[in-house]
């Protein structure tokens, strides 16, 4: 029988010992790819067009496909997201209905990605005929990216002291001037952090996307809304598939690497968003 | 006076204006799950129809109109297993260290840090598997080819570790200060107040944190597509996990490209897709309905 001090130490070393095994494996998976990826990387990498289905040339087209599928997702999904957190947060009286619209957003949250590529596919590009089209993706990574963005204005909204809107009113304001003038500001520090978090997993996702609105080779820069385009990480597939061409994998290692880049920078705008936002608001 | 009518009609309608416009965003982003889970039902109840009975087989042969999913079923299942056996102990023990042992800063760094590294894209992930992991997996077990389930499992529980790490500490940190306080005053040690004061408390959110990484991993598609070998069969013995398969998302990454719209190879493919979301969607609210209750006590 251990003694309980004996016990003590080699339990807490347990959790010590696991939380070092997790720290390695993720801190050797970053080091793993920035190794590999940066090496891959130059000027000429990130500003060429990609040659020889990827294995030479760069990945300029990839960049700014992936960059423009997402803005447009951003854009599409910002005002919807705001209406439905304005409902959610003032016209909504009953907890039980605030807490059903947050159930069915956090089910939206929990449908695989790949099944909103299939949705995607069997929807618009095969029932509404748009075709493979960069558009339709943004569409469905706006749909993907709508829940977050919406509970995290939630969120900041409700955080709002019952004064200010008392002061609101108080003063004469009508529900909707309320809303616009004293509601609408503070979400704006969710709606920005929720945002960048939505745009930071959109833009790394692959399996929505990689029926309905991307191309391999030979894309340029779209000239109408039903066209494909390249983007990163389906780049990185087509690339990943060919792993016994040296140069092909050098190419998908770049590519991982720069897309880390803009997801990592993007969550990291998120953080300093939420926190750099909310000392704004507590300071007013 | 005039203007003291505009005014109030002004407000009036701007006011009808806003309640308009959140409602309807509020109504579409509601009916968005319920439009998605009806086209895919409106496209898979044919496939019940035409494969029937077949569509618990084993095997998979769209030339001759057998589509058996449970191979498909199988892989799904045994992957996410491994990935949950591996990921869960060490990530609930890496959270308690977190908590319990880490300063309130280095808690915080830690956190963001996990954070971030959730957002680690899939696709990254599987070019790690397909490069770097299954050329290991196939040195180590003496193998020709890598690409076997135990390494979409392993890589799955790499991958979901962030995930459950984070949520369980979250779930553990909530406890309040207090509990610890009393029983550490009461002269417990720190393994005592973890498992008799600690754990209890967390219990259902570190449960619930579970589920949501069970739905997480049941729904990954590209990481675990391009290391798991593509085989439509369940492997004999049926625990030989050193052997290829495929999973519910990666067969659909694989053949929804390559099967023309309305076939019955289409159709079929969208009911396992209508099954997996049946399989993800009752994990996260499962979890979510976790969360809620554990709320309620605290």
């Amino acid at each position: 029988m251990l003694s309980r001090h004996a016990l003590d130490k080699s339990l807490t070393g347990l959790i010590r010992v696991a939380f070092y095994i997790s720290m390695a494996l993720l801190l050797g998976l970053i080091f793993a790819i920035s190794f590999r990826g940066i090496s891959a990387i130059s000027l000429n990498f990130l500003f060429l067009p990609a040659r020889d289905f990827g294995a030479s040339g760069g990945i300029f087209y990839q960049i700014f496909g992936s960059v423009l599928m997402v803005t447009i997702a951003a854009v599409l999904t910002l005002p919807i997201a705001l209406g439905t957190a304005i409902y959610s947060s003032e016209y909504m009286r009953s907890n039980r209905k605030k807490r059903v619209l947050e159930l069915t957003l956090l089910s939206l949250n929990g449908i695989p990605s790949i099944t909103y590529g299939i949705f995607g596919l069997i929807l618009f590009v095969n029932v509404l005929g748009t075709g493979i089209s960069w558009l339709v993706g943004s569409v469905i990574l706006a749909i993907m990216m709508l829940p977050t963005v919406t509970l995290s204005t939630v969120q900041s909204m409700r955080s709002l002291p019952v004064t200010f809107r008392e002061n609101g009113f108080a003063l004469g304001f009508s529900r909707a001037e309320v809303i616009r003038f004293i509601v609408v500001p503070q979400g704006l520090q969710g709606l920005v952090t929720g945002l960048l978090l939505g745009l930071a997993r959109a833009i790394g996702e692959t399996a929505p996307i990689m029926f309905i609105a991307t191309a391999f080779s030979g894309v340029t820069v779209p000239v109408s809304v039903v066209e494909p385009v390249s983007t990163l990480p389906t780049h990185i597939l087509a690339l990943a598939q060919q792993a016994t061409n040296p140069a092909a994998l050098k190419n998908a290692w770049g590519a991982s690497f720069v897309l880390l880049s803009i997801v990592f920078l993007l969550s990291l705008s998120a953080f300093y968003a939420r926190t750099r936002l909310k000392n704004l608001n507590q300071r007013l | 006076m005039a203007e003291a009518r505009f005014l109030i009609r002004k407000s009036y309608s701007e006011k009808s204006l806003t309640k308009t416009y959140a409602t309807a965003c509020a109504l579409l982003a509601s009916a968005i799950v319920i439009i998605i889970l009806s086209v895919l039902l409106s496209q898979s109840g044919s496939a019940i129809l035409d494969s029937g009975p077949s569509l618990l087989g084993t095997e998979w042969n769209p030339a001759r109109n057998l589509y058996g999913i449970l191979p498909m079923l199988y892989g799904s299942i045994i992957v996410m297993m491994i990935a949950m056996t591996l990921a869960l102990p060490i990530g609930i023990l890496s959270a308690l260290y977190i908590s319990e042992t880490l300063s309130e800063k280095r808690r915080r760094v830690a956190k963001t840090a996990l954070e971030i590294l959730t957002g680690i894209p899939s696709i990254v992930y599987g070019l790690i598997g397909v490069s770097v992991l299954s050329l290991w997996v196939a040195d180590i077990f003496g193998l020709q080819t890598g690409r076997i389930i135990l390494t979409a499992g392993l890589l799955l529980a790499v991958m979901i570790l962030p995930t459950i790490i984070s949520l369980s500490e979250d779930a553990i940190s909530n406890v309040s200060t207090q509990y610890r306080e009393n029983a550490y005053a009461l002269g417990l040690y720190r393994y005592e107040v973890i498992k008799d004061v600690i754990l209890p408390q967390a219990k259902g959110d570190v449960i619930g944190a579970g589920f949501l990484a069970l739905g997480r991993a049941l729904g990954e598609t590209m990481a675990v597509m391009l290391v798991i070998g593509s085989l439509d069969r369940i492997p004999s013995p049926a625990y030989n996990i050193l052997a290829s398969g495929q999973t519910i998302t990666s067969k659909l990454g694989r053949e929804v490209a390559e099967s023309a719209f309305g076939s019955t190879h289409f159709n079929v493919l969208v009911l396992m897709s209508l099954i997996l979301v049946v399989l993800t969607l009752s994990m996260t609210l499962m979890a979510h309905l976790i969360f809620r209750t554990t709320d309620a006590h605290a």
